[in-house]
């Protein structure tokens, strides 16, 4: 009793007249920990991020001043071929790579969750080209795709991968399946695993009735994984830049989006217009990324 | 289980090991070339053992190419640019979870939208601010920007959220300061995920190649990845197969062997840079 009627009256009053000034000094410390990221963040990431778009509407070559030219990088984009054909190698490439292996490290996720024997193992080899860095595994796909390299000699094939425009394409999406695979294994994996367990072990089932409650309870249950492995996927695909530089230097149907800027900025000294292209590439990832998680979503509910 | 359930789990499982086998066969492949005399590493039917183990391979792109400079600069920058996130990250995420000022969720939502925005989306203007700067063919180019994550940011205010504030609370009474309980006693309690953190940055970093093409191009600031694809330019025909393959076998080592030493860590930095866990 005398508790409760004393403390009102004594120490209502007192934290916050009390407490604030001698924590605010701690606060103020504590608050300046966090300068040297934001300062890094608003010098490498926001002032570039917002003079994307101020840069797009410039004629500019890093030399000389930048000129403004208004909307003309996007109009003469809107009617570039190079640039038309460097978009659709980047929609081929990211759907002809990422939904292939999506789709493999789903399966493999599946297969490998179960305990059984040997299964990190097999994990470990799907995990390996993770862990590669793109130059250093590109230069080893060059030997593998030359025309008596391992996939033709191991097939008994004869494409010429890296030197056609019919192959160049798919020579640089097989590697990427390669590559990528493990990546969303882990992801699938790591996904499968925070499952209650009831539903991980109806995951796991084998033989007969399988199939069904793949269908019907663990690919549902993945949905969020999917959706977020999707969106992963299409900026990744959006990145591709390596390979092409390596294995075709954007020869042969391989120059996408990104190699396409690179080009353009550095190769023809446009940054205006390589600007132009990068805002296109920000709204296009923008216009994926809310496309997908709302899909995604909607089918949940 | 009916036999025939466990039959066909069994099979399933064979397929998928298979595919792992032909998976790894690519890094076996890249291996065995590298210790092939040269005539033999498009030999016709394809042979896997070379007729005699040829380790000189290993030390041509030493003796032939900067690669020793491309190599110490990768190491180099992979380490600075890792302890400098790490550094950061972390005194970003103490502040954002145990401190309150004005402004402070603000920068948090401003620093996790940036991770929308990938590279490829800024670097045009970020070259032209490192070349206004006068760090093109510099260190300070290559390091500095790559100075701190967003992805590094979330991770450890997420991880010191769960550092009881009754911990910091008592320390603060025993008169430790701020970077005192941030040594003393948060530090110790996220060391799991510093080091997930750590090794993340390290290996993205190892893979880092458009950035470096930009601000590093020349022999002595080049890292692995840049100088690796100049070494393939300059080695197109057959006779420089098996020095490229042990340059790319010599490349990859450092950042296989971590993951295999640590695939924990890896698996757990990897899923959780996606937002999973």
């Amino acid at each position: 009793m005398t508790v409760t009627t004393t403390t009102p009256t004594t120490r209502r009053p007192s934290p916050p007249g009390r407490r604030r000034p001698r924590v605010s000094g701690r606060n103020v410390l504590g608050a300046m920990l966090s300068m040297p990221a934001l300062a890094l963040f608003a010098l490498f990431a926001i002032y570039p991020g917002l003079r994307v778009f101020y840069l797009s509407l410039f004629d500019y070559s890093l030399t000389s001043p930048p000129e403004f030219v208004g909307l003309d990088n996007f109009t003469f984009l809107a009617g570039d071929p190079r640039f038309h054909e460097a978009l659709l190698h980047s929609l081929v490439y990211t759907v002809g790579t990422y939904l292939p292996a999506l789709a493999l490290a789903l399966v493999l996720a599946v297969a490998l969750s179960r305990r059984m024997r040997g299964a990190g193992w097999v994990r470990l080899l799907y995990f390996l080209p993770v862990a590669t860095s793109w130059v250093a595994i590109s230069v080893v796909w060059r030997l593998v795709l030359h025309p008596d390299g391992l996939l033709n000699q191991t097939f008994g094939l004869d494409v010429d991968w890296l030197t056609s425009s019919a192959a160049a394409t798919w020579a640089l999406v097989i590697m990427g399946i390669w590559k990528e695979t493990g990546f969303f294994l882990i992801l699938y994996l790591a996904g499968l695993s925070r499952l209650p367990g009831e539903v991980y072990e109806a995951a796991q089932m084998d033989g007969a009735g399988a199939w069904q409650s793949f269908w019907r309870i663990t690919f549902p249950l993945l949905k969020p994984i999917t959706a977020i492995c999707s969106v992963m996927g299409v900026i990744r695909g959006l990145q591709a830049f390596s390979p092409q530089v390596v294995l075709t230097d954007g020869a042969f149907g391989t120059e996408v989006v990104n190699l396409f800027v690179y080009k353009t900025a550095f190769e023809n000294a446009r940054m205006g217009r390589a600007s132009a292209v990068a805002v296109f590439m920000f709204l296009v990832l923008i216009a994926v990324t809310m496309l997908q998680l709302r899909a995604f979503r909607r089918e949940d509910g | 289980m009916t036999v025939r359930s466990r039959l066909v789990g069994w099979a399933l499982f064979l397929v998928v090991a298979a595919g792992g086998i032909a998976f790894a066969a690519v890094l076996a492949y890249a291996v065995v070339s590298a210790l092939k005399p040269p005539g033999e590493v498009l030999s016709v039917p394809l042979r896997w053992w070379p007729s005699q183990v040829d380790w000189h391979n290993f030390a041509l792109p030493f003796l032939e190419t900067p690669f020793a400079r491309y190599y110490t600069n990768s190491v180099f920058v992979g380490v600075v640019v890792t302890l400098l996130n790490v550094l950061t990250c972390t005194l970003a995420g103490y502040s954002f979870s145990k401190f309150s000022y004005p402004g402070r969720n603000v920068a948090f939502v401003i620093v996790l939208a940036t991770l929308m925005v990938p590279l490829e989306v800024i670097y045009v203007p970020l070259y032209s601010l490192v070349y206004d700067l006068g760090w093109v063919n510099s260190f300070a180019g290559l390091i500095v920007p790559a100075g701190t994550s967003a992805f590094g940011i979330f991770l450890m205010r997420q991880s010191i959220d769960a550092v009881p504030d009754e911990l910091l609370e008592a320390a603060r009474l025993d008169g430790a300061g701020v970077l005192v309980s941030l040594g003393r006693i948060v530090v110790p309690l996220v060391r799991g995920p510093m080091a997930a953190l750590a090794l993340f940055i390290f290996m993205m970093n190892w893979d880092s190649h458009l950035w470096p093409l930009l601000v590093a191009s020349d022999d002595e600031h080049r890292t692995l990845p840049v100088g690796l694809a100049a070494m393939q330019a300059n080695n197109l025909g057959a006779a420089g197969v098996p020095m490229m393959m042990a340059a790319a076998v010599l490349a990859m080592a450092p950042t296989v062997l971590l993951f295999l030493s640590l695939q924990r860590r890896f698996v757990e930095g990897v899923a959780m840079s996606a937002g999973i866990r």
